[in-house]
């Protein structure tokens, strides 16, 4: 290993998980101590990505309050620091972290209320595509048609949970109460980006396993079998002028 | 459009009052990072372009990593550039990915003739894909490697000279490290070669204590101090009328805070040109 590079992998240990033997050697130390000279640049890293984290997640932070989630942040950081530098890219891992994480334990919908949060970060971020016209599923022959997969808008996002987690998320906005019926039972959500805003809406069951097992690349026959299993009044004909009527799809 | 003047650093709370008010600013410089997906914040940096000289500043290129520069990440670079065609392009004398981790800082190297072959391969490598000339910026400092044996300055002449990169000169970075580290800001100004000045940086420092010693640190997060005022003062009588960004991260005031701190910058700019003129 050159001597840079294990510089910098002794770098990391003294930032990332407070190791500083193998880094203090290579460093002047004077009046002010090496400790507290690495503790300035550990501060930022770990102030700078719990900010990044509380920017994706904001209702994640006022659930568990302010506090809590900075040390569940610190965690996190330990053990997931980022794989790159687009800050709106860090946290995926965050609502898998946050279900194994024994103090939050008592909240067991917490980490389901991190994924819709994450799902409205990737449905910000997520790249414009053109709409999918008509005329393209027209054209098709009817057992073509069967056997075709279709691409959602980049942005669209669909995601259930057995806790009413659009309820949570909206009762824990800004301006609202926090007030929640946990008991108001399981949330199919299809979110996307409408112009600048991330918006999500709850779907009936048939139309949500439609879309998901479409989104997963499943073919037409397929999530139309799903659709049916999950509501067996689902309505194909009517299904298919909704996915093209709302813009859903890309080319 | 080239940049001129003063310009600032654009940042999310001040995108809609720019896009309404359309207020004179010499030119805007937004960090590639925040840029690289899709979304309301690339559709508005889209339309800011058609109206103002855009810089393109990264932070996290890590030229200094001795594992390499992440070619995904430079293609995400390259990729960018080539949409937005910015006037400049620039980063950092520092490292922040080890071991395929990204610590969200821009971390000191040790300045020895090993790491400047290094970073020459990254920042000629990076430059070869961008198709472009790099501007690279000096760090601010809060620790001395003892294996250093090249003064900052001279690391990056050096630099400039072997790869034909640009300099960007971080005024408050040169006060901070030299107050922070020992040293004398005008004497480290003096050293910096004029051919490769690129661009400046202004922003402003805190004070903390550790150890019971003052450390100033680079947060961006309040006005230009007087000090830094006067040593940009002195960097525009060496290098001449150079385009100046004023930086404002952390704590951010309200657009007119820094169209303010911007019209500072913009008189001193005038006075240099008058006296290039002359």
């Amino acid at each position: 290993m050159s001597p840079l590079r294990e510089l910098q992998a002794a770098f990391r240990a003294a930032l990332l998980v407070d190791d500083e033997r193998a880094v203090t050697s290579a460093i002047v130390d004077d009046d002010v101590g090496v400790s507290a000279r690495l503790s300035i640049y550990r501060h930022h890293v770990f102030t700078s990505l719990a900010a990044a984290l509380g920017a994706t997640y904001p209702v994640v932070t006022r659930l568990v309050d302010r506090r809590f989630f900075a040390w569940a942040a610190d965690r996190y950081v330990r053990a997931y620091p980022p794989a790159g530098p687009c800050l709106a890219e860090y946290g995926a891992d965050f609502p898998a972290f946050l279900a194994q994480f024994p103090a939050c334990a008592h909240l067991p919908w917490l980490a389901d209320v991190a994924r819709l949060e994450w799902a409205m970060n990737v449905a910000l971020h997520a790249p414009d595509a053109a709409a999918l016209e008509p005329d393209a599923l027209r054209a098709l022959h009817p057992r073509t048609l069967a056997r075709v997969t279709l691409r959602f808008q980049p942005s669209v996002v669909l995601l259930e949970s057995p806790w009413p987690i659009d309820a949570i998320w909206r009762a824990n906005q800004p301006d609202a109460d926090g007030v929640v019926d946990l008991g108001a039972g399981e949330a199919r959500l299809e979110l996307r980006r409408l112009d600048d805003d991330v918006v999500f809406r709850a779907l009936p069951p048939g139309t949500f396993a439609f879309r998901a097992a479409l989104a997963a690349g499943r073919a037409l026959e397929d999530a139309v079998e799903r659709a049916l299993d999950a509501e067996p009044g689902f309505d194909l004909t009517g299904e298919i002028r909704a996915l093209l009527d709302e813009r859903l799809l890309a080319t | 459009m080239n940049p001129s003047g003063c310009g600032i650093g654009l940042r999310a709370p001040h995108v809609a009052e720019i896009l309404e008010r359309r207020p004179p600013i010499g030119w805007l410089e937004v960090h590639a990072e925040n840029y690289m997906g899709g979304g309301p914040a690339v559709r508005a940096l889209e339309r800011l372009r058609a109206a103002y000289p855009l810089s393109i500043h990264g932070v996290g290129l890590s030229l200094g990593s001795a594992e390499g520069i992440d070619g995904e990440h430079l293609e995400r670079l390259a990729r960018l550039v080539e949409r937005l065609e910015p006037a400049l392009v620039s980063e950092h004398l520092s490292w922040s990915v080890t071991g395929g981790a990204y610590l969200n800082h821009l971390l000191p190297l040790p300045y020895t003739d090993e790491v400047l072959d290094l970073l020459c391969t990254n920042v000629t490598r990076a430059q070869e894909r961008l198709g472009r000339r790099l501007l690279v910026e000096n760090p601010s400092g809060y620790l001395k490697f003892r294996d250093s044996s090249i003064p900052e300055p001279e690391f990056l002449n050096a630099l400039a000279r072997r790869t034909g990169c640009g300099l960007l000169c971080d005024v408050n970075n040169v006060y901070v490290t030299c107050s922070n580290l020992g040293g004398d800001a005008v004497a480290w100004i003096d050293t910096l070669d004029t051919g490769a000045m690129g661009e400046i940086h202004l922003a402003g420092h805190a004070a903390n204590d550790a150890d019971g010693r003052t450390v100033l640190i680079d947060d961006h997060g309040s006005a230009v101090a007087d000090p830094v005022w006067s040593l940009f003062e002195h960097a525009l009588r060496r290098f001449g009328p150079t385009p100046t960004l004023i930086e404002w991260d952390t704590e951010i005031p309200a657009l007119d805070v820094l169209l303010g701190e911007s019209a500072k910058a913009s008189l001193r700019l005038l006075r240099a040109s008058d006296v290039a003129a002359a």
